[in-house]
């Protein structure tokens, strides 16, 4: 039989059973449809980690002061990273690019005449803007003569900058800093959020030398940033770097490591490893609701196929074969759950960008959801449809005939 | 063109009993010929019809169509045998329900392997029994007359060469009956083989040959002048 026919003696199959149709149609929408939304939402997940694992840079390893979680701001209270131990990483470790060694003070309040926000002060040296691959975007970068001359200069980032200056240009503008005054001579480029969700662009970055003396009073650092010339050797470095600060702050297990090392390669391992797991649940469930949506319809399709026992029969009687009569009840079935399908996937569009602007989840609408929904319910469709469709082929058409 | 050789159709009831429904017919229908076949109910009439249709299958004995033995023909052959030689009409109609008589009359045009204008010949089968204007109801919008009409432009839509009506009367009043019987004979007039099952003896009297049956067997055989 034509193609053609078998499509349109589905289509008015189902349309002379409407409701039975729709709830049909029902568990595959629900499905598709929570199919739709985990890979637009997961896919959104994971652009933003990838952007945000972009801003931590591609090459770079960092160690922080303090142990315990993966990455983040170091801990303030442990006193153990050096300079020296910087040096030490610097003269031991091969491949090194550029190398910066810093400190980073929390929640420091700036203030630019009346106005005040507050913002983490960075100890800096030159080597900095290599070692992170961000550079001043007007004015200068701190100096080796800043350091050397425990200098009162400072740069800003953009959004201390919009929210102390506005449009105004704040180079050459005095801001304070813990008592004291600082001359701004420029202005970092944008960086964007750290994979730990923090802004930033939210900083005073000051010369090292007169963050350690001449703000702090300290001999210890929180972080150093190496930036390696082949990301191939990030986990080796890492591991050298590890073993180096072992042996240097006289750590034996079980003792903890006071200093964590952290590099690209395992947050992007970390992140996706979260996402995996989540991922895999969510698609467990959308594939239970499709199973359960295929029982459901393989179920009415049996309930409809012997009510229909009489149709089946003369359709038979006027020259239907058996194989006309499997089409076209397979045939419903999987218009059945391909509508379900496309509705599924217009739904999970619906929903995903609903997720988008009320709850502000990243989102990212792609192709795949929509091939996974034709895949899936033209399988769900074909397993569903034909038990039910070969039932009604093997009708003997005397007995179907007589309803 | 029809043949029928001690045709015996046994059922098996649930308890094991067996009821001999035909108990070897014979008989012979050529090209243009209008049967009536006539026993009391239950004698296996439908039967009968239905083995002459290709729809059922007799338990022993012979049947040739056109030559061809029905019983060696598989499935799909006699599936399109009953398309392309076959017109049923049945009693009860046996009408698609929520379907317009066009779609209806449609049915043998859809399972048929020539690509015709379907629709076009629907329609010209409904005009040509004076459905003209109840193309688009459904069999509840139509009175049993009308129901009957369209059933047999259904029949007839595909061109077969026999008219297979069982008790097609059955269900009409007598007014619907000699509209539906006068139709039959201008069909015959055509050149058309019609057999049809009945138990009246005015409907039978429009036959140019009657068949009357008895216990499964064929008692008489009268061909009847103009
Ligand atoms: N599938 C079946 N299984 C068992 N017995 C059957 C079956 N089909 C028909 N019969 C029996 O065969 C006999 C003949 O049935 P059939 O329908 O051919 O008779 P009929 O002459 O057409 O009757 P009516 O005038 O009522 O239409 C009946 O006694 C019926 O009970
Ligand atoms: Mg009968």
């Amino acid at each position: 039989m034509m193609l053609s026919r078998v499509i349109n003696i589905s289509l008015k199959g189902l349309s002379k059973y409407k409701m039975r149709t729709f709830l049909m149609m029902l568990g595959i929408i629900i499905g598709i449809a929570t199919l739709t939304v985990i890979v637009s939402v997961s896919k959104g997940m994971q652009k933003k980690v990838m952007k945000s694992i972009q801003s931590f840079g591609s090459n770079a390893v960092m160690v922080s002061a303090g142990g315990g979680k993966m990455f983040g701001p170091p801990d303030e209270k442990v006193t153990s990273l050096t300079l020296d131990d910087a040096d030490a990483i610097r003269e031991q470790v091969k491949g090194i690019r550029a190398m910066s060694p810093f400190t980073m003070a929390l929640e420091q309040t700036v203030i630019y005449g009346s106005k005040n926000t507050m913002s983490p002060v960075v100890g800096v040296t030159p080597e900095f803007a290599d070692a992170w691959q961000w550079y001043a975007e007007k004015g200068d970068f701190i100096s080796d003569e800043d350091n050397s001359s425990m200098s009162k200069n400072c740069m800003l980032g953009q959004t201390v900058v919009s929210e102390l200056f506005g449009d105004q240009d704040p180079v050459g503008e005095t801001i304070r800093v813990n008592n004291t005054n600082f001359k701004i001579i420029g202005v970092l480029s944008k960086r964007g959020t750290s994979p730990r969700g923090m802004d930033m662009d939210r900083r005073v970055m000051v010369p090292l030398t007169t963050a350690m003396k001449r703000l702090y009073n300290v001999t210890y650092i929180g972080m150093i940033r190496l930036y390696i010339d082949d990301s191939s050797r990030l986990d080796e470095v890492s591991k050298t770097v590890a073993s180096i600060l072992k042996e240097r702050h006289h750590i034996t297990p079980p003792q903890e490591d006071d200093f964590r090392v952290t590099n690209t390669m395992a947050m992007a391992n970390m992140a996706k490893g979260v996402s995996k797991t989540l991922g895999t649940f969510l698609a467990l469930l959308s594939l239970i609701s499709l199973a359960v949506g295929g029982i459901v319809i393989a179920n009415i399709m049996f309930i409809s196929v012997n009510e229909r026992k009489k149709e089946i029969g003369i359709r038979r009687a006027f020259g239907a074969t058996a194989v006309d009569i499997r089409k076209q009840f397979l045939g419903e079935a999987l218009f059945v759950t391909i509508g379900g399908g496309i509705v599924g996937t217009a739904l999970g569009i619906i929903v995903s960008e609903g997720l988008a602007t009320i709850k502000k989840m990243p989102v990212v609408i792609s192709w795949e959801p929509f091939a996974l929904a034709i895949v899936f319910s033209t399988l769900v469709g074909i397993i569903a449809g034909l038990q039910p469709a070969k039932r009604a082929a093997a009708m003997d058409p005397v007995d179907a005939i007589r309803g | 063109m029809i043949e029928l050789r001690n045709i015996t159709k046994t059922y098996r009831k649930n308890g094991g009993l067996e009821v001999n429904v035909l108990q070897g017919v014979t008989l012979e229908i050529k090209k243009g010929e209008f049967v009536a076949i006539m026993a009391p109910s239950g004698m296996g009439k439908s039967t009968l019809m239905n083995i002459i249709g290709c729809l059922d299958r007799p338990t022993s004995g012979e049947y040739f169509l056109d030559g061809a033995e029905v019983d060696k023909m598989n499935d799909d052959e006699q599936s399109r045998t009953r398309n392309k030689k076959i017109g049923f009409v049945f009693q009860s109609f046996n009408l698609l329900p929520k379907t317009t008589s066009l779609e209806n009359v449609e049915l043998p045009l859809i399972y048929s392997p020539e690509d015709v204008d379907v629709k076009a010949k629907a329609k010209a089968a409904l005009e040509a029994v004076g459905l003209g204007d109840r193309v688009h109801h459904a069999p509840s919008e139509l009175s049993g007359g009308q129901q009957q009409r369209v059933a047999i432009a259904r029949a007839l839509v595909n061109d077969p060469a026999i008219i297979l009506a069982d008790e097609p009367t059955g269900n009409l009043d007598s007014a619907s009956s000699d509209e539906v019987m006068n139709i039959f004979k201008k069909l015959n007039d055509d050149g058309r083989t019609i057999v049809l099952v009945t138990h009246e003896h005015d409907v039978a009297e429009k036959a140019k040959r009657i068949i009357r049956m008895k216990d499964g067997q064929v008692v008489s055989d009268e061909r009847r002048a103009e």
